[in-house]
């Protein structure tokens, strides 16, 4: 009854998945197309920290596996945090960034960004991020608006009118990349979700979209528990509504921008993580948050490893995987809601 | 304590100023003005839809005030910032949705959040209240299940328990009792009477008449655009209010054991409206018991007689809701000759005459007298013994030379209809 069991509960979950999130790393780390131990892996980690003598294991480590490892745990962690947001800001279990569109948007924004910008890398680093976010932050404007009849929010409008902006803006996307053959080869792969070749800039870049975008979510944990009651109950106990859906919807832009600018199209991350935590652990976002974020991160690497590993040497995009398994868990939802009823 | 002298209103009164108040360019209530002050508690009610919720909704943004303005103290409500209005104003909405697994605690809990800093976490005096909150409102007993699959009226209470939560000066209740059964409804009334005593202005949407009068201070009528000034129950319902807001005709009298305005609808005037399409009948009634009779026939369109009827009589107030004719006595009046002859002449002009099953004593003896008298054809309902006749025989008598004249004796008045049949060819 007391606070004090309930925080202490909180700690011993997230250190749970913290320590689940190293192993599921090291893991991601050390199988590959040369086998390296976990020994090794956290060896090679050490001497980066310590500055000590450096082996041809410690390159692999170091420039190929890690960035790419973490990656993925970031883009997880950013699918998982939008997730929960839009799912508490839409009272709607099935909202996720790839069913808003806001992906889509996002992908439409990078892709626009890349034919425009060039080569340069610089501009791309920059613009790239950026492009995805406005289209992010764009196609969620639209979508709130078509799904919106005086003033409300229809929960099966916003999800009908978030997959049909979806397909459009990912139509749009391959009309574009049909007029540009150069680069057509690269960003199909990179849209179909993929981790290859990807480096420590990577990693900055969507790490710091992801801490600016954490920090709302993170000081207004109590707000998204009384979204959950409906917009003028929130009101009614203190929210201010508007500005925080705005802020919120804003965050969750951001890191999804952040994720497709590195990673593609990547699904059901942001619909699955939150809605098995949640089933685990309960509605309250200042759990929820957070083990959502390292669960994304934990199942991205996992779905990582397996897409390397599976068809030896050749690589599947991580994005297939992810769907493969998402796609059922999808209908799993769709059907128990039924039966509950 | 007026309400029309913005001068006299005590700290902490909730103030409607001249508000018009609807949704987006629709106005639904117009000049709304009127004040509640800290420990008073005012019903509205109304029909629906002519704006009661909409008026309270319009207090935390949930409807849009496009005029004067609703005030706590002076400081504008409507245009406060959220936070700091949440501690000033508890509502507890008509239906909560409930699509999610939070345990009741935790969900009453959440009315703490205006009180609580940004990063700071619900400390012991927060678990103090919201123990309290649960405690007053009957919950505490919940306080582990998940608030998805509780009742609806469990629900309601904690919703009710998390506005208390908020610890706020104004509560706002939208229809509080209509997911409770009658226990719970009256223990919570009760609860908000006592926290309205304790200083809290109340402000409550009302569908049951009879509540509202009997735990509000004051009622406002909320029809046709406007409000009302709130006004003590008795003053504010009375039966012609009742038909021209509801369009029910209705029984207005004091409830003998409360004490509060008790509001026992007859007939739905619309029902009534194409009143006069049968031939009159004349009833000897009293005491209630000719008020089921009378019902039946005015729905059936008959224009009805009921002979003289004291004031306070159920009957005679049946009487006057289904707008049947009588001549009115006082309260323990007696008929004289001059009443005698009026209701003489009142069963003449009817095809027949009913005598309901209702006891006999001097008061209403003449009304059996002036119907013997009139010499139209009788129906009479039961026996006349010893439990109904207190007119010393007299009453027997009476009932044994109409039954010497031909009148039908039924046993119950399921029978009257038949038995009207064959007095006359009257159908009901």
């Amino acid at each position: 009854m007391t606070p004090a069991p309930g925080r202490s509960r909180t700690v011993l979950v997230l250190a749970g998945l913290a320590a689940a999130l190293v192993l599921a790393i090291i893991a991601g780390v050390a199988f590959g197309a040369v086998p390296i131990s976990p020994g090794e892996v956290v060896g090679a980690i050490a001497h980066a920290l310590g500055g000590g003598e450096r082996t041809l294991s410690d390159a692999v480590v170091l420039d190929l596996r890690l960035p790419r490892v973490l990656l993925a745990a970031l883009v997880g962690a950013a699918l998982a945090l939008a997730g929960v947001l839009y799912q508490a800001l839409f009272r709607n279990p099935l909202a996720d960034p790839y069913i808003l569109g806001v992906s889509s948007g996002a992908g439409l924004g990078a892709t626009v960004a890349m034919m425009a910008l060039g080569t340069s890398y610089m501009m791309r680093a920059i613009g790239v991020p950026l492009g995805a976010f406005a289209g992010a932050g764009l196609t969620m404007l639209l979508v709130v608006r078509l799904a919106s009849r005086r003033g409300r929010l229809d929960p099966t409008s916003l999800l009908l009118a978030g997959m049909a902006v979806s397909y459009i803006l990912s139509a749009l996307t391959s009309f574009l990349l049909v007029l540009d053959r150069e680069q057509m080869s690269g960003v199909v792969f990179w849209m179909m979700g993929g981790l290859q070749n990807r480096s420590w800039e990577h990693v900055a870049s969507l790490g710091v979209m992801f801490a600016i975008g954490s920090i709302a979510p993170a000081l207004y944990h109590r707000e998204l528990d009384l979204m959950l009651l409906g917009d003028e109950r929130a009101g009614q106990l203190g929210v201010p509504v508007e500005r925080f859906k705005t802020l919120a919807l804003a965050s969750a832009s951001l890191v999804v921008a952040g994720a497709v600018s590195v990673s593609g199209l990547i699904g059901f991350i942001g619909l699955m993580t939150p809605h098995m935590v949640r089933l685990a652990l309960g509605p309250r976002h200042r759990l929820l948050l957070p083990a959502s974020v390292l669960a994304g991160a934990i199942v991205l690497v996992v779905a990582d490893l397996f897409a390397r590993v599976v068809l030896a040497p050749v690589e599947i995009p991580v994005g297939i995987v992810t769907a493969l398994a998402g796609g059922p868990f999808f209908l799993w939802i769709l059907l128990r809601k039924e039966r509950t009823r | 304590m007026s309400a029309s002298v913005p001068s006299s209103v005590p700290a902490g009164t909730l103030e409607y100023v001249g508000a018009s108040i609807g949704y987006g360019a629709r106005t639904i209530v117009r000049d709304a003005s009127f004040a509640v002050a800290p420990g008073e508690f005012v019903g509205l009610v109304g029909p629906n839809g002519a704006g009661k919720s909409t008026l309270l909704r319009a207090i935390t943004g949930g409807a849009t005030v496009s005029a004067g303005d609703i005030t706590f103290g002076g400081a504008s409500l409507v245009r406060m910032p959220e936070r700091e209005r949440a501690r000033i104003v508890g509502v507890v909405p008509q239906t909560q949705l409930a699509t999610f697994s939070f345990t009741a605690r935790a969900y009453v809990e959440m009315g703490r959040h205006a009180h609580l800093g940004r990063l700071a976490a619900p400390g012991p005096a927060d678990a103090a209240i919201v123990d309290e909150v649960m405690e007053r409102t009957d919950t505490a007993r919940l306080a582990a299940e998940p608030v998805d699959e509780l009742s609806g009226g469990d629900l309601q209470r904690l919703t009710l328990a998390q506005a208390l939560a908020q610890q706020p000066h104004v509560l706002l209740l939208d229809e509080p009792t209509s997911h409770l059964d009658l226990n719970h409804a009256l223990q919570v009334l009760e609860l908000v009477r006592a926290l309205a005593d304790g200083g809290l202005a109340v402000v409550g949407v009302f569908h049951d008449l009879g509540l509202a009068a009997r735990y509000a201070d004051r009622i406002s009528i909320v029809a046709g655009g406007g409000v009302t000034l709130p006004a003590p129950p008795a003053s504010a319902l009375d039966a012609q209010v009742v038909s021209d807001v509801f369009g029910v005709r209705a029984v207005v009298r004091t409830d003998p054991v409360t004490g509060s305005v008790a509001v026992t609808p007859i007939v739905r005037g619309a029902d009534l409206a194409p009143a006069v399409s049968g031939p009159r009948i004349g009833l000897v009634c009293g005491s209630g018991a000719g008020a089921g009779l009378m019902r039946r026939l005015a729905l059936a369109g008959h224009p009805l007689y009921a002979g003289a009827l004291n004031r306070g009589d159920i009957d005679h107030a049946v009487a006057a809701a289904v707008g049947a004719g009588m001549a009115e006595l006082p309260a323990f009046g007696e008929v004289d000759e001059t009443v005698a002859a009026e209701v003489r002449a009142g069963y003449a002009e009817c095809a027949c005459v009913v005598v309901c099953e209702t006891p006999f004593g001097g008061a209403n003896l003449p009304n059996l007298q002036a119907a013997l008298d009139s010499g139209r054809p009788l129906v009479l309902v039961g026996e006349m013994d010893g439990e109904r006749d207190f007119a010393h025989g007299r009453a027997r008598v009476l009932w044994d030379r109409a039954l010497e004249r031909g009148a039908v004796r039924v046993d119950t008045e399921a029978d009257v209809s038949g038995a009207l049949g064959r007095c006359g060819g009257v159908e009901a």
